[in-house]
């Protein structure tokens, strides 16, 4: 719960000086939700291994060695030589196999994460600013999809849909991950609304739509951004462990599959720990690089915390 | 127990009056460049209800928050200490002889050993702890949480606990299913109390609790908070910027200006006796509303930005009307005078010569005068002209839990005119139906009965687009002017809207607009603000960007609802004295919305008492306050925070 204790972001009661950061931000030419992120040194650090994620996803067709798809290597062989990580079981390049995994692992967390907080934002929204019968019906909604077991719903609608592949487990994802964000944006507006700037809104003339986007969202941009990233973060997760399970198309190239191959080879008991290892490895970065962005994700629509 | 405790320097309790149960010691606070809180130093003992009083700015809130180690970041303890002495003689300490008791330095203690500490040992209750209520948990819910993360106690016990928690502050149990949006604020910030008090802490830290409730509720709290008190011996520490407040209730105030402690002394002798000059002058603002002839002073000038290095001297002097030389070179310290103590040169030299009477008045300073009579706006109150008419209007509301169906007259048959250069004060506590008829009048809510119509158009009928367009012609100012403006945008572009909405400014044209908009209500040069964010203006700024916005589509009518309220005492008379030009000068026609007689009787040519949704009383502002006939007026006038009642009386 939010107690009276410790947890109230109030105002500081001293006048404050003008914001570095603020200053920062007008000066320069970068969307201001880098430079404030950027502000914070644990979300930098976030920032720059994502940047780096990204960079080896965008350009994986330059930057590995092999196609990661060709069986043509001798198999099993130990890391050195034209093959720095060594080869899988069936001989494909597994440095290669990493290199293009990053973009699968990137896809799933951008297209899923922009999904869910999409539906999230929708039905928080709508709930939260029309409220009456149509809060209710949505937050029945809301309330249904929260209790209904994420885990095993996602390996029922894998395990026996007739299409295999990257985008049912964006979907499936989607459809079940979009509750809590929506919980928690509905409750943040049913504080917002509320506010006197809104009213004053109100009376500035602005219209409805203006009213959410222009005066409510920006206020919510911290909520909104977490949002993404615990979504992103859980749709990656998601989409491993799902192909680890099988569950995927164990053609493609990703992390998951990397590791469901390296598992059904028995990687562990041949000793090729880098193959199952790599993968892994790559997923807790990933996975940490958007919690440690998350850290300065509360001075995005809080100007006090911008002050160093 | 002192000549054991002697043996052991820095583990023990100190000496003086009794034994401290907090004692602070040359505590420094900063952030980042700014000095909030510099070299403070006081004890409080158990049992006792200290005040302790200040401007916004003056590092008040940082001094508590930083008692209890809630400083937000970059917020830093940069010196000092903050002993806790009240640990060793709870629980099993007590059989057997009589321990050494161990202070702890709750600047240092651990994360854990503080958690512990915070709820069972010490609370707070802040001014927005009604709003920091977790709004999808039931009220009972958010006090099961408490008890059962500190206690052993579940189910029907905890149950009854928190029964009798509500009960204490005068809640009845039933309010335990509500959720927090159910409530009204005055309940929200009660149960806030009892969360506070619900393990029975030995130190309660009060950060202005009540500011922004209407003044009945927020005696009524206060009063509440005190025979608590009283009964259960917790020490508190009431912090706010509201003199009459602090002085009605506390046995012990210190004010404190500019990150230090200038004055420290009883309530009863510092109303007969202020010391220090920044004390005289916060009490130049009260006057009793009743007399012929009302005077409220203000302090003119601003706090000193602490940020600034190498200020040298007593930072108040620009300020003050005593200074003499060496208050610029020297800064004074907190040294024993009068009954009391006290930081200023002029008041030391005083108290060492004789009995410390200085030939200046305590109401010194600028002074805003409201005469017996208006006679500043023109004609006679009768023959301006009528704007807008209220005529017998009723409402009800009707509120539905479960099967009960509750039904509240808010409004019952109240009438009422709004004319040109004329400021109407509405009266009444919270739930009279000041606010639904102030809704009434900027169209947002509809009578059930009667009509409001502004020159031919009747305002009560209005629905979609014809409402919009009549926002043109009424806007608000509201009470809390930090709440009013969005902190995600700049000054700029919150002024901008209303004139691209309302006056199809656009483009080159829109800068000069705004710059004219913040020039005319005292904020220059104007270039300096449109670029800044609401929470770099200190709170009168942000209240005169509130009133720039209300004006950009020159409206005919203003509802200003309890505009200076949260307003530094210092300050008010300023925000009263720009009200008063602006309806002078452009002849806007003013609801102006208090529970405040003082300020009312200062601005308001006509007041309306409303009680239980009926108007009880009304005419011309000075009749009304003096002739008082309706017991609720009498019980209003009666409720205003007087620090110079009990001398007259
Ligand atoms: N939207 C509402 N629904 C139900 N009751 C309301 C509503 N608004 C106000 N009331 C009730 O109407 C009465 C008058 O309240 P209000 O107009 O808010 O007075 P004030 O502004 O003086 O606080 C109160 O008893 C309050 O509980
Ligand atoms: S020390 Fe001087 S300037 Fe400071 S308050 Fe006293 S008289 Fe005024
Ligand atoms: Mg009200």
């Amino acid at each position: 719960m939010s107690t009276p204790i410790g947890q109230v972001a109030k105002p500081i009661d001293s006048e404050p000086a003008p914001g570095d950061v603020a200053a920062a931000v007008r000066r320069s030419r970068l969307p201001s939700w880098v430079v404030i992120l950027w502000a914070n040194r644990k979300s930098r650090i976030g920032l720059i291994m994502l940047g780096l994620f990204i960079f080896v996803a965008v350009f994986a067709p330059l930057l590995a060695t092999h196609d990661p798809k060709v069986t043509d290597f001798a198999q099993s062989l130990p890391p050195g030589g034209a093959h720095p990580l060594g080869t899988t079981a069936s001989g494909q390049d597994i440095l290669s196999q990493l290199v293009y995994g990053a973009r699968t692992s990137i896809v799933v967390g951008l297209v899923a994460g922009t999904v869910v907080t999409f539906i999230a934002l929708l039905v928080g929204l709508t709930a939260g600013y029309l409220q009456g019968w149509v809060d209710e019906v949505l937050s029945f909604l809301i309330n249904l999809a929260l209790v209904v077991p994420v885990l095993p719903l996602m390996i029922t609608i894998a395990a026996y849909s007739p299409v295999r592949g990257l985008f049912l487990i964006i979907f499936v994802i989607s459809i079940t991950g979009w509750a809590w964000g929506a919980r928690v944006k509905r409750a943040q507006i049913l504080t917002l609304r509320s506010r006197d700037y809104i009213t004053a809104a109100r009376f500035a003339g602005e219209g409805r739509l203006r009213i959410i986007f222009a005066e409510i969202m920006p206020n919510m941009m911290s909520l909104v951004v977490a949002g993404f990233l615990g979504a992103a973060a859980g749709a990656i997760g998601a989409e491993a462990g799902l192909e680890f399970l099988g569950l995927g198309d164990p053609t493609t190239v990703s992390w998951g599959t990397m590791l469901y191959w390296a598992n059904n080879s028995g990687a562990m008991l041949t000793g090729q720990w880098i193959w199952l290892g790599a993968p892994g490895l790559a997923i807790a970065l990933l996975l940490s690089s958007l919690t440690l962005i998350n850290f300065g994700v509360d001075a995005l629509s809080n100007p006090h915390l911008r002050e160093r | 127990m002192t000549e054991r405790a002697s043996l052991e320097p820095g583990a023990v309790s100190p000496e003086g009056a009794g034994s401290p149960l907090l004692s602070v010691e040359n505590l420094s606070v900063s952030y980042a460049a700014t000095r909030a809180v510099r070299d403070v130093s006081f004890q409080l003992h158990d049992g006792e209800f200290v005040g302790l009083l200040g401007e916004s700015g003056s590092g008040k809130t940082t001094l508590g928050n930083a008692l209890l180690r809630l400083l937000p970041p970059p917020g830093r303890i940069s010196e000092g200490r903050v002993m806790w002495w009240g640990s060793a003689r709870t629980g099993e300490a007590r059989e057997g002889p009589e321990p050494h008791r161990a202070g702890r330095d709750l600047t240092t203690i651990g994360q854990e050993d503080l958690r512990r500490l915070r709820w069972r040992e010490m609370s707070t209750v802040f001014q927005s702890s009604m709003n920091s209520l977790n709004p999808v948990l039931t009220i009972e819910t958010q006090f099961r949480d408490v008890i059962e993360e500190h206690t052993a106690m579940r189910g029907a016990p905890a149950r009854q606990r928190i029964g009798q928690l509500l009960e204490m502050v005068m809640l009845d149990p039933s309010y335990m299913r509500f959720y927090p949006h159910e409530l009204s604020g005055g309940m929200k910030q009660r149960v806030a109390l009892a969360l506070a008090l619900a393990l029975r802490p030995r130190f309660v830290l009060l950060d202005e609790p009540t500011t922004g409730l209407d003044v009945i509720v927020q005696r009524s709290i206060l009063d509440n908070v005190r025979a608590l008190q009283r009964e259960q011996g917790f020490a508190v520490l009431l912090i706010s910027h509201d003199l009459g407040t602090v002085m009605e209730v506390s046995d012990r105030v210190m004010v404190m200006y500019a990150g230090k402690i200038v004055e420290d002394q009883r309530a009863s002798t510092m109303i007969a006796e202020p010391m220090h000059p920044y004390t005289r002058g916060l009490l130049g603002a009260y006057a009793d509303p009743r007399a012929r002839e009302v005077e409220i002073a203000y302090i003119p000038g601003r706090p000193p930005d602490l940020s600034r290095p190498g200020q040298r001297g007593c930072l108040f002097a620009p300020r003050c009307q005593e200074a003499i030389d060496v208050c610029r070179a020297e800064e004074p310290v907190l040294s024993a005078m009068g009954q009391g103590e006290a930081a200023c040169h002029v008041a030391e030299a005083a108290y060492a010569a004789g009995d410390g009477r200085r030939d200046q008045s305590a109401r010194a300073g600028e002074v805003f005068t409201a005469p017996a009579g208006r006679t500043d706006r023109g004609p006679r109150v009768e023959r301006r002209q009528e704007v807008l008419a209220v005529a017998g209007v009723h409402k009800r509301y009707r509120s539905r839990r479960g099967l009960k169906v509750t039904e509240v007259d808010a409004v019952q048959d109240v009438s009422f005119v709004l004319r040109a250069g004329t400021v109407t004060a509405l009266v009444g506590q919270s739930g009279s139906g000041k606010t639904t008829l102030a809704r009434m009048v900027t169209g947002v809510e509809r009578p059930d009965t009667g009509s409001v119509t502004f020159g031919e158009l009747r305002v009560d009928r209005l629905r979609g687009r014809g409402l919009k367009a009549y926002r043109r012609h009424v806007q608000l100012v509201f009470q809390d002017p930090f709440a009013a403006l969005n902190p995600a945008h700049t000054i700029g572009y919150t002024l901008s809207r209303p004139l691209i909405n309302h006056q199809d400014v656009t483009g080159a044209a829109l800068r000069p607009a705004i710059e004219e908009l913040l020039e005319r209500v005292g904020l220059s040069p104007a270039s300096t603000y449109i670029e800044k964010y609401p929470h770099q203006l200190s709170g009168g700024q942000q209240q005169r960007v509130v009133v720039a916005r209300a004006l950009a589509p020159d409206p005919e009518i203003i509802v200003a609802d309890e505009p200076i309220s949260m307003l530094d005492v210092s300050i008010r008379a300023e925000i009263l004295e720009l009200l008063d030009t602006l309806v002078r000068e452009r002849g806007i026609a003013m609801l102006y919305i208090t529970h405040d007689l003082l300020s009312a009787r200062v601005l308001a040519d006509e007041v309306l008492v409303l009680h239980n949704g009926k108007l009880v009383e009304s005419g011309a502002t000075l009749e009304v306050i003096r002739g008082a006939r309706d017991a609720y007026t009498r019980q209003l006038l009666d409720a205003i925070p007087n620090p110079f009642a009990t001398r007259r009386g």
